[in-house]
């Protein structure tokens, strides 16, 4: 379904929206955050780049898995927590970052399959919108398959034409989406389909990073496991996980006990995210740690999504939203590393 | 003023005698705007060090780190690092040298005096240009950044876009060093605790609220403990691994485990997070200002630390990192110390 929005109707289409959660970029002092809004007014899709992706809505930081209470009589009970039937949208979601949702799916959706994800994901739409200027200036989609308007992972795509949006629905969550509130939308002219066309062409054109040639490179990285190379490159890594949480394809998490009550025994058994750059990710409980140094953690990160994840799922663990790159306090840059892997002897 | 040849030629010479086994400093950044870390081990590649305004890390971390690797070495080399240093850093490596985490043989100390300048914050560029993408940095003559962005290059000089901790700081000048390069310059400082005076000046209430807000954005990332170089301790109280579990453990066993602070992103763990740290940072803390600008959702970390810092100076006369050969806070006591709160 293609159909023009104009801006001013923008809100009333999210007021018709009333058995929806709704989430949204909302700007709080200089950053822009998904949050979940009421008052559509809030929502604010004239944005630069989130600092965490909508990922954190979908495989949120803290996820209870079950409850558990242990009276001194009688049998533990548990209880499964699986996250509540609700029906989620959320707005201005960047192309990069709903691709990243369906290299996510590639990892829950393994046998058994992950219900928790899978449930939020599905009870989610996704509603795009096309990067007509790029949101942040390290993006490089574009090197990684994906482009400023690809509709890999969304439902809908919204495309800004001056003061109105290009609305494209693909799938029937998107379309049940738009029915919600058929009055507010119009058919596009023969123009709007031109200048749809033209401002993702121009979009594309606005990238300006770019990895080339990353075949080789994932070749090339099958022989440097034990390369001094990652010593080198790891030299100014603080082991933070900056890189890894705000990655919108990260998706490493721990699982812990946290106790209410130590007597009769209570609490929660919750999954948090957890990143292969803290040092302890690896730590055995017999003292031994497999990767002991930054080199080898900064090597799993790059190992991890441009080797093991193609070797896997055919794909890059990557979709160059260019978050790492920019919030990496030491400027660790993640293409430039990639670069060096290339020329690397 | 400081001549970046010096500090270049200095470091070339230091590495050719092989005093020091490497040098970390500054060089140009990749695509962020300011200046990055850079680890130098042949004298040919000196020419890569720079000197201006942008060079905001605070690089005495990596000698922790350095510190850190060589205990797990088995034939570590024992040489010193050679480093650059601001003022700021150079008292952390007094603290470093104090509380005997290195020696100060341990180090070769590029100093840097910042004279009538310091560093810039970003943020401070951003807003004056109005979000507007900036697309490279420059520092320029006179003490002007030229910033460029899409609609041409702008010229900001870079008083107005000092760090906070640089418009408060003590000693713009290293206050330990092997070789220094530009002068002590004195500098006034009207007000040396300005950032900390609104929050103050608020009812418990209002600081109540106002540090809820920012607490509750913490995503646990610590890059704030990361990137601090008083943060050294082998096992944080916030990760708890003290505990080997085995088949045997019991789920009893494993709840009486003390975790001080849960892993989740929760407003009582995270502020259990950030205020252990402050406290553990008390009369230890520089104000390199480096766990704020880390920071990647804004938490104003530095109001915590400088509220330490001043209680330090107003309560016992301590200024932090300014002479290596006196006891640290912690481990001393004078009898003129107010006991006023032991009850």
């Amino acid at each position: 379904m293609e159909k023009i929005l104009t801006k001013k109707e923008f809100p009333s289409w999210i007021k018709n929206l009333k058995s929806f959660n709704v989430y949204g970029p909302v700007k709080k002092d200089a950053l822009w955050e998904y949050e979940r809004i009421q008052d559509p007014d809030k929502l604010d899709l004239n944005f630069k780049n989130t600092v965490l992706s909508p990922k954190k809505i979908i495989f949120p930081q803290r996820e209870v898995i079950l409850d558990f209470n242990h009276k001194k009589k009688g049998k533990p009970e548990i209880q499964e927590a699986l996250p509540e039937e609700t029906k989620n949208v959320i707005f201005g979601v960047r192309p990069c970052d709903a691709r990243a949702l369906t290299l996510t799916d590639k990892v829950f959706e393994e046998e058994p399959g992950d219900k928790y994800y899978l449930r939020r994901r599905h009870q989610t739409v996704t509603v795009g919108l096309t990067c007509s200027d790029p949101p942040s200036e390290n993006c490089f989609c574009t090197s990684l398959g994906g482009s400023p308007h690809s509709t890999e992972g969304l439902d809908i795509l919204m495309t800004e034409l001056n003061h109105k949006y290009y609305v494209h629905s693909f799938t029937d969550k998107g379309r049940e989406l738009m029915k919600a509130a058929s009055d507010v939308f119009k058919n596009p002219s023969e123009k709007d389909k031109k200048d749809l066309k033209q401002v993702h062409k121009e979009s594309e054109k606005k990238i300006k990073r770019q990895v080339k040639e990353l075949s080789k490179i994932t070749d090339k990285l099958k022989g440097m496991f034990d390369s001094p190379f990652w010593d080198e490159e790891s030299m100014s890594c603080l082991k933070c996980g900056i890189c890894t949480y705000l990655c919108p394809t990260c998706h490493c998490f721990d699982i812990s006990d946290e106790v209410l009550s130590s007597s009769p025994l209570k609490g929660q058994r919750v999954r948090t995210w957890d990143t292969c750059q803290f040092p302890y990710f690896t730590m055995h409980s017999s003292g031994h740690n497999p990767r002991p140094d930054k080199s080898s953690r900064l090597r799993q990160r790059i190992l991890h999504k441009f080797s093991y994840f193609v070797d896997n799922y055919d794909d890059y663990q990557c979709t160059g939203c260019g978050r790492c790159i920019s919030k990496c306090p030491v400027d660790i840059d993640i293409i430039e590393v990639l670069e060096k892997v290339k020329d690397y002897e | 003023m400081v001549e970046m040849e010096q500090l270049q030629k200095e470091a070339k010479e230091i590495l050719k005698q092989g005093k020091v086994k490497f040098v970390i400093g500054y060089s140009k950044g990749s695509q962020n705007l300011t200046a990055t870390p850079v680890f130098i081990k042949k004298p040919e590649h000196t020419s890569r060090l720079i000197w201006d305004p942008t060079c905001v890390q605070n690089l005495v971390k990596f000698i922790v780190d350095d510190k850190q690797k060589q205990s797990r070495e088995k034939k570590p080399d024992e040489r010193p690092v050679g480093i650059v240093v601001k003022g700021c850093d150079s008292r952390a490596i007094n603290v470093l040298i104090q509380e005997k985490f290195i020696d100060r043989d341990d180090v070769y100390i590029l100093g840097l005096s910042c004279e009538e300048l310091g560093v810039v914050d970003e943020k401070k560029i951003a807003q004056k240009l109005e979000g507007k993408k900036i697309e490279k940095i420059e520092f320029a003559k006179k003490n002007n950044l030229i910033v460029s962005t899409k609609d041409g290059e702008k010229k900001i000089p870079v008083k107005d876009v000092l760090a906070d901790r640089c418009l408060e700081c003590k000693a713009h000048f290293p206050v330990i060093y092997d070789q220094l390069f530009g002068e002590e310059t004195e500098r006034e400082v009207k007000e040396p605790y300005k950032s900390i005076k609104k929050t103050e000046s608020q009812s418990p209430k209002k600081r109540w609220d106002f540090w809820k807000e920012q607490l509750e954005k913490c995503i646990r990332c610590y890059a704030c403990r990361s990137i601090c170089p008083m943060c050294y301790c082998d096992e944080c109280v916030a990760d708890s691994i003290n505990m080997a579990v085995t088949a045997e453990t019991t789920a009893e066993e494993k709840a009486q485990k003390i975790k001080w602070i849960e892993r989740s992103p929760a407003l009582s763990e995270n502020i259990g997070y950030h205020l252990i740290r402050a406290i553990h940072l008390a009369g230890r803390c520089i104000d390199c200002g480096e766990c704020e600008r880390a920071c990647p959702v804004d938490i104003p970390l530095r109001l915590l630390n400088k509220k330490l810092e001043k209680a330090a100076h107003e309560l016992f006369d301590y200024d932090v990192g300014f002479d290596h050969k006196k006891p640290s806070l912690i481990s001393s006591f004078k009898d003129e110390d107010p006991e006023d709160f032991i009850r």
